[in-house]
């Protein structure tokens, strides 16, 4: 669905991507961890462009996203991204979050996209917040609309840039149980985190990244049982 | 008794003898002519030149708009008003006679060059988290900007807009340089023909900082309005 040739990304003179090679499949849930600085992040912003890469291909079901020819925007529309900072619109209420891109881009009617919306809301326990806006919502609230939004785009596939990192403790388990309960509905899924148990319950793989290149690759079970680099399993002894 | 009566009698020769309070209100007619048609007039060059200035190649690197841009503001902000206005008066439109229409052009280019940095900082305070929400759901640049920074960018931009807005009435005040009858230059016309500067001069003053006092009350009541969103 989703494979990567030898990606490179440079900032002036620092050299972030080394050359990733990977193929994500249809259904499956890639959890992509690592120590801070090692890429991970700008990896899964290269997915769907919001980096451009210096370098390397990136394919799409059968499309070259990284020609300069491709429509990123009609792309992106089937590509959901969550964001470690939620990113809700401030100006605009849950439902007005929702519903912008679906009718903006006239893939539903406004009654349809409401409709859709009050359904997902529903789903992750928030129709009471439709008319609300952001700044009267929990981080663990923000990051579900957040993810709500990004599915009412009917995307397929969606990217997770460590969606739990800036929540108060108290409200990464609500969020993971959203993002659990969407990967058991078959949703394609990258997901960068810190979060082990995560991985561990839900990947299907998982990537240890570090300095701009994926050092290891395993089923889940593999990887925290029988890490095979020493620096995995330096970096798996400092968080387990 | 005999204070209050002199008091009274300069009052009397300053806005009352001959009428004159009717030549206050014209000199404010035009005060307010001026400074209306020049802010609107700032609003559009201010914002074409925000956008230019924000423009950028593809590779990111400034172009040429953001280059005219930067240079127009450059050369307006590096010059004193005074002068922008003699040098459209007696030179760029020398043939026109119309001193309202000289004085609106000039402030209005004066005015742009502040507004395009105002605008400018305004979109740039929205967090690019919001641009990068809007571009991962699939919607253009344009539409991003449409939709969701400028909403947020022009609740920024209010105050210091504001700002601008009030300094640019008072900076009509030196319109007279090219022998318009605001308000200032009547009150100073005034003040040598009545041999009395303090009560024109003063009266002037009063007109001055009522205006700006009920157009602060105005902008704080419109900032408030769109304030909503951020407390609800």
């Amino acid at each position: 669905m989703i494979i990567v040739k030898d990606l490179h990304k440079k900032f002036e003179g620092n050299h972030v991507l080394r050359g990733i090679n990977y193929h994500v499949h249809q259904g499956e849930k890639i959890v992509v961890v690592g120590p801070s600085g090692s890429g991970k992040s700008t990896f899964l912003r290269c997915l769907n462009l919001l980096e451009r890469p210096t370098g390397g291909e990136i394919w799409f079901d059968g499309q070259l996203i990284t020609d300069k020819n491709t429509d990123i925007n009609k792309i992106r529309e089937h590509m959901g991204m969550v964001f470690q900072n939620f990113n809700l619109f401030n100006n605009l209420t849950i439902m007005d979050n929702i519903t912008l891109a679906p009718a903006k881009l006239k893939l539903m009617s406004m009654e349809e996209a409401k409709e859709n919306a009050l359904s997902l809301l529903t789903r992750v326990g928030l129709k009471e917040k439709a008319g609300a806006y952001p700044s009267s919502l929990s981080g663990g609230q923000k990051q579900r609309i957040a993810i709500v939004r990004s599915l009412a785009m009917n995307p397929r596939v969606m990217l997770f840039d460590e969606p739990t990192s800036a929540l108060d403790p108290e409200m990464v388990g609500e969020v993971l149980e959203v993002m659990k309960e969407l990967a058991e509905s078959g949703m394609t899924m990258v997901v960068v985190t810190h979060e082990m148990g995560f991985a561990r319950e839900v990947g299907t793989k998982v990537l240890f990244m570090d300095e701009g290149l994926i050092m290891e690759e395993n089923t889940p079970q593999e990887f925290f049982n029988n890490p095979e680099s020493v620096r995995l399993k330096e970096f798996l002894s400092k968080v387990l | 008794m005999e204070w209050f009566n002199s008091v009274w009698q300069r009052i009397e020769a300053a806005f009352i003898t001959g009428d004159r309070w009717k030549l206050y209100l014209k000199g404010l007619g035009v005060t307010i002519e001026v400074a209306v048609f020049a802010a609107l007039l700032g609003m559009i060059i201010g914002t074409l030149l925000a956008f230019m200035k924000l423009s950028a190649r593809k590779d990111g690197r400034p172009g040429l708009l953001n280059w005219i841009a930067s240079a127009y503001i450059d050369v307006i902000r590096g010059t004193p008003a005074v002068l922008q206005l003699l040098i459209m008066w007696f030179v760029v439109l020398k043939t026109c006679k119309n001193g309202i229409l000289v004085a609106s052009l000039t402030f209005g280019i004066n005015s742009g060059a502040y507004v395009a940095e105002i605008i400018r900082a305004g979109i740039l305070a929205v967090d690019k988290g919001q641009t990068e929400a809007g571009m991962s759901l699939g919607l253009n640049k344009i539409k991003t900007m449409r939709y969701i920074v400028l909403p947020q960018a022009i609740k920024n931009v209010l105050p210091p807009l504001g700002n601008e807005f009030i300094v640019l009435i008072k900076e009509t005040a030196i319109v007279g340089y090219v022998s318009l009858s605001d308000l200032t230059r009547v009150a100073n016309q005034l003040a040598s023909k009545t041999y009395d500067a303090f009560t024109p001069l003063i009266g002037a003053a009063v007109i001055y900082f009522i205006i700006i006092k009920l157009l602060t009350i105005a902008l704080e009541h419109l900032e408030r309005r769109l304030r909503k969103s951020d407390n609800r």
